[in-house]
Order: C-alpha cells, then sequence, then structure tokens
C-alpha cells in the first residue's frame, strides 16, 4: 500500500469520513470530525502506522492533510 | 474587595472597576458597559425564555452579561450542537428569544437586529411564546455538552452568585491577572471560569484558538495569561505537545476538574508547578452544584495527589453510612432538572445533592472518589449516560443482544452478539447523534453476552474480557 493510501486510511479511520472528502486542503477544525481530541488520536495513528514517534512541537504543525505529508517527510515517509 | 451588601452576581461584577475584555481577534479591549447590548427591549416580555448557543468569541459573551443583565432565564447551549437537535430543543422549551449565530432565522421566529457600541448582532424573536418559568430559576445548563440532550438543571441567581463567591474564597485572583477563556460557556466549568474571573481578575481574554493551535500559545505570552483552566483531556493534550518543557513566567495558577485526571500526568504538571512557583488547583464539582463542590489547596497536593480536596467556603459534604454516595450540601445545590417545558414552572427546594460518586474520607479530613453509583461514565470531561446510549444503539441496530460499558473514563465499550455489526457506521452514527468521538468507542464481541446471578447483564465482566483480551 502506497504511503498516501496509508495516510487517507488513517484520516478515514479516525476522523470517519468518506475518502472522496480528503485532500490536500483539507484543514483542522474545518470540520466538526478533525477537532482537538480526534487530532490527538490521529496522531496516535500516525505514529503507529508509520512506526515512528512525532515530536510534540510537530503535533501542532499539522493543520491539513498537506502539512501531515510534509511533517511525516521529515520522518522518513515519502510521498 | 467583593461588597458583601450585594446579592447579585450581574452587580458585583459591575463594581469590579479593573475588569477589561480583550477580543483575541481583533485585539482590541472593551469595558464591559462598552459591549453591553440593549436587549430590554427586544421583547414585550421582560422574563422569558432565552436559548444562547454561546462560543467563546466577543458577541458571545456580550450577549450572555446583557442577558445576565435581564429578568430573563437563561440556556446556555453549544453553538455546534447538530441543527436537528437544535430544533428539537427548541420545539420541547418553546425559547421565546434565540441566539444563534450560525443560523439563519427559525421558522416562527422574527430576526431582530441588536445595535450595541461595538457589537452588533441579531437575535430571533417568537411573541407567541410564553414558556411559564419559576422565579428562581435564572441559568439553565445541560450536563451533557454537545449531545443536545433535553435534560438541563436549573440553576438560580443565588446558586451561581454563591459559588462564584467560593471559589474566589481558594483561588488567588487578584486585578492584575490576565484570564484566557479556554473552556466553553454552556460548561459549568467553563462559566464558573468567567464568573470568578470577571468578579475579581483584571483582564478577560476571548476570541481564543483552542490550545492545539500554535495562535494559543503566542497569545499566551503576547497577552500575559495568568492561569490555564482545563479537563482531563486537555491535560492529557498539553503533556503530549510538549506543555512541560517550556517555560511561561506570566503564569501564576493552573486548574483542573472535569473529572479524574491519571495521577502520573497529575504528578508531573504538579512537579513542575512545584519548581516554578506556580500553584496548580485539583478541582471536583457537578453542573448540579453549579459547577464547584471540593478543591485541594495547592500546598496539600504533593500528599493528597488522588484526592478530590476539601469542601469549598459554605459547602458541606457528607457520607452517606449505607451507600457510601457523596453528598453536598451548600448554596450553589441546583433547584431539580427538567426534561421537558412543563418543569421550568417547579423549584424543587433540595437540601442534599446526592453526586452519585461513592466517596471516603481520610485521616486527614480530605476526600477521596472510588466509584460511581450511576452507569455514567466522563468521556472527555462530558458525561455520558451508559443506560442511554446503550437503548439507542439497541433501537438503531433493532437488537437486544447489546451492552455498553465505561472503561477508565476513556472508552466506551459495546459488547455485542452480532457478527456483521459495522462498527464504521455506528461509530459514525454515535459521533452525529452524541458528538462522541468513535476512537472513544471500541467493540467486543460475544457468543453470549455475561450475566450474573439475577440475569442481568453483568458489566464487569465484560470489562474485566476486554481488558484482559
Amino acid at each position: 500500500m502506497s504511503n498516501h493510501k496509508k495516510l487517507e486510511n488513517a484520516f478515514v479511520s479516525i476522523l470517519e469520513i468518506d475518502a472522496t472528502s480528503i485532500n490536500d486542503d483539507l484543514k483542522y477544525q474545518s470540520i466538526p470530525e478533525w477537532d482537538s481530541i480526534n487530532h490527538m488520536f490521529l496522531i496516535t495513528e500516525l505514529e503507529n502506522v508509520f512506526d515512528i514517534e512525532i515530536d510534540s512541537e510537530d503535533i501542532i504543525e499539522i493543520k491539513s492533510f498537506a502539512d501531515a505529508k510534509t511533517i511525516l517527510t521529515k520522518y522518513g515517509v515519502a510521498f | 474587595m467583593i461588597s458583601e451588601n450585594n446579592s447579585n452576581l450581574f452587580e458585583l461584577i459591575t463594581e469590579n472597576k479593573n475588569l477589561v475584555f480583550i477580543d483575541a481577534k481583533g485585539d482590541k479591549s472593551f469595558h464591559l458597559n462598552e459591549i453591553l447590548l440593549p436587549v430590554e427591549s427586544i421583547s414585550e416580555q421582560s422574563r422569558s425564555l432565552v436559548f444562547l448557543y454561546l462560543d467563546t468569541n466577543i458577541d458571545a459573551l456580550a450577549v450572555y452579561f446583557s442577558f445576565l443583565k435581564s429578568d430573563h432565564a437563561l440556556v446556555l447551549l453549544s453553538d455546534s450542537i447538530d441543527i436537528k437537535l437544535k430544533e428539537n430543543l427548541e420545539k420541547e422549551y418553546e425559547p421565546t428569544i434565540i441566539y444563534d449565530a450560525n443560523r439563519e432565522t427559525p421558522s416562527g421566529y422574527q430576526p431582530k437586529e441588536v445595535l450595541g457600541d461595538v457589537v452588533h448582532l441579531e437575535l430571533f424573536v417568537n411573541e407567541n411564546f410564553n414558556t411559564e418559568i419559576h422565579d428562581n430559576i435564572k441559568i439553565l445548563l445541560s450536563t451533557s455538552g454537545t449531545t443536545g440532550s433535553p435534560k438541563l438543571v436549573k440553576l438560580s441567581a443565588d446558586n451561581i452568585l454563591q459559588n462564584a463567591l467560593s471559589i474566589c474564597d481558594y483561588l488567588p485572583i487578584n486585578s492584575k491577572d490576565v484570564t484566557p477563556i479556554n473552556l466553553p460557556l454552556h460548561y459549568s466549568y467553563g462559566l464558573s471560569v468567567l464568573h470568578s474571573n470577571a468578579l475579581l481578575s483584571g483582564t478577560i481574554v476571548c476570541g481564543l484558538p483552542d490550545v492545539l493551535d500554535r495562535n494559543f500559545w503566542k497569545l499566551l505570552s503576547k497577552y500575559g495569561f495568568s492561569s490555564i483552566a482545563g479537563v482531563p483531556f486537555i491535560y492529557e493534550m498539553l503533556n503530549r505537545i510538549g506543555f512541560l518543557k517550556k517555560e511561561y513566567p506570566s503564569l501564576k495558577y493552573i486548574s483542573q476538574a472535569g473529572g479524574n485526571l491519571s495521577k502520573n500526568i497529575k504528578e508531573a504538571f504538579n512537579n513542575y508547578c512545584l519548581q516554578r512557583d506556580i500553584n496548580f488547583f485539583v478541582m471536583y464539582g457537578q453542573t448540579e452544584a453549579t459547577a464547584r463542590i471540593s478543591y485541594v489547596p495547592t500546598s496539600e497536593l504533593k500528599n493528597n495527589i488522588t484526592s478530590i480536596g476539601i469542601p469549598i467556603k459554605n459547602g458541606k459534604i457528607t457520607i452517606d453510612k449505607e451507600t457510601e454516595e457523596l453528598l453536598y450540601s451548600g448554596p450553589n445545590v441546583f433547584g431539580g432538572y427538567a426534561t421537558g417545558r412543563a418543569d421550568l414552572s417547579i423549584w424543587e427546594d433540595i437540601k442534599e445533592l446526592k453526586t452519585g460518586d461513592l466517596a471516603y474520607k481520610d485521616a486527614s479530613g480530605f476526600y477521596h472518589i472510588k466509584g460511581r453509583l450511576k452507569r455514567i461514565v466522563k468521556v472527555f470531561g462530558n458525561r455520558v449516560n451508559l443506560d442511554e446510549i446503550e437503548a439507542f444503539i439497541k433501537s438503531s441496530l433493532n437488537t437486544s443482544l447489546l451492552a455498553c460499558t465505561g472503561i477508565d473514563d476513556k472508552i466506551i465499550l459495546i459488547a455485542h452478539c452480532n457478527n456483521t455489526i459495522d462498527e464504521p457506521k455506528l461509530k459514525k452514527l454515535i459521533f452525529e447523534t452524541y458528538k462522541i468521538q468513535g476512537s472513544a468507542i471500541k467493540f467486543k464481541f460475544f457468543e453470549v453476552l455475561p450475566v450474573n446471578k439475577n440475569d442481568k447483564i453483568d458489566y464487569k465482566a465484560i470489562s474485566a474480557s476486554f481488558l484482559g483480551a
């Protein structure tokens, strides 16, 4: 499975939204499902899926789907 | 100093000459009289039922204080409740006035422009509704956050005044303070932060992003926040985003309520605070007690880390000898629940609040919670009635072979006998109806649901089986 697909699956399973509603512009707090609580669960899911540990500073840097890819790239996850 | 010969919260707040509101969104500051709105003339009825759907922006504060000053009775609600749930609530209670910045004029209502000095907004008025309200009722709060449950807690003007005064007695609030409004106002803890600080604080900052937004931290240092209030989940987030690795020179105290924060995180925050001369207040309460029931004196927290502390000023805690339930009495005890319009004409004189929490008192006089009498869990600071969720899912799935239980106030476990259950779909439905995040919901399949000797569902066995798996 491609990393893009893995990332998309993480968003789908944690936010419980359709894959079709996910794109680079999907932003934190722009939909009711992506609230602060789900954001923390999303971070944990990304850590599990990509087997990484996300630094505390980066947690608040992930503000959109596109940001998630940028930040994950720092941890060696290629898109 | 709070004057002692005034018995109205709003009047006392107007006597706080140091009080300034900062709207972080526009970086502007206002005095209370500048943001007040002329709501007296908005309806022919001087006392009616008002629904306020609130966020934490300056408009919400303006509309809240304007109606607090009036003779109306106010239902404070989350602005993010699902529209269908809002309509259900309005159908049940028939409010004469509605404030909801996110909505077109509801059917049957007339839009009315309200122009203040700095705040302009629209209210919806329906003069045909004149719900009868008992003289004592001033504020009505839901206990379940954004789920839109019609069950409301009835509070009097005296309840909110007395609880605010008791809180001012132990929190080190003074006129130099800069207090962020980072909890919702429809939530009793958030409202208590606003009330107690409006009485004694200097500056109150509203219009803030949440703590996961970088801007919150920029604004903390820009305005010099002197306190932060949080429910357990906020502390878990703060811990995870590296709060304890940084310095906040303006911070004087932090407070925690809204459920039990796990011991290791509480200790980490307490150690951080002890090293920096920051006071950490761990508190306990219920909406039925307006907000606050007890607190741990900050110097005692280290040695009483799992305690809920001692009763607030003018409050009294007793433990029921038979059931071990924590009973609370004091001037902040509510006047009963309302589940529909007819209940608003009644005020119950409740001498003792039955909290539903099981507790004991230790040798040094500190109280400790050891369990719950009712089938209630607190998920992310919001109270969830497991029987209600269970009944909802049973009817949605048309099955009786299902049981819900709570695990550590973090997870709602759905035990079921249907191996074709559509988990994502059910999670989505629960989020839509109760705003409970799917990540807090787990499923476990049983061939047969465990029962006890009386053939009742054995919830303990279900939890044990999940935790052991």
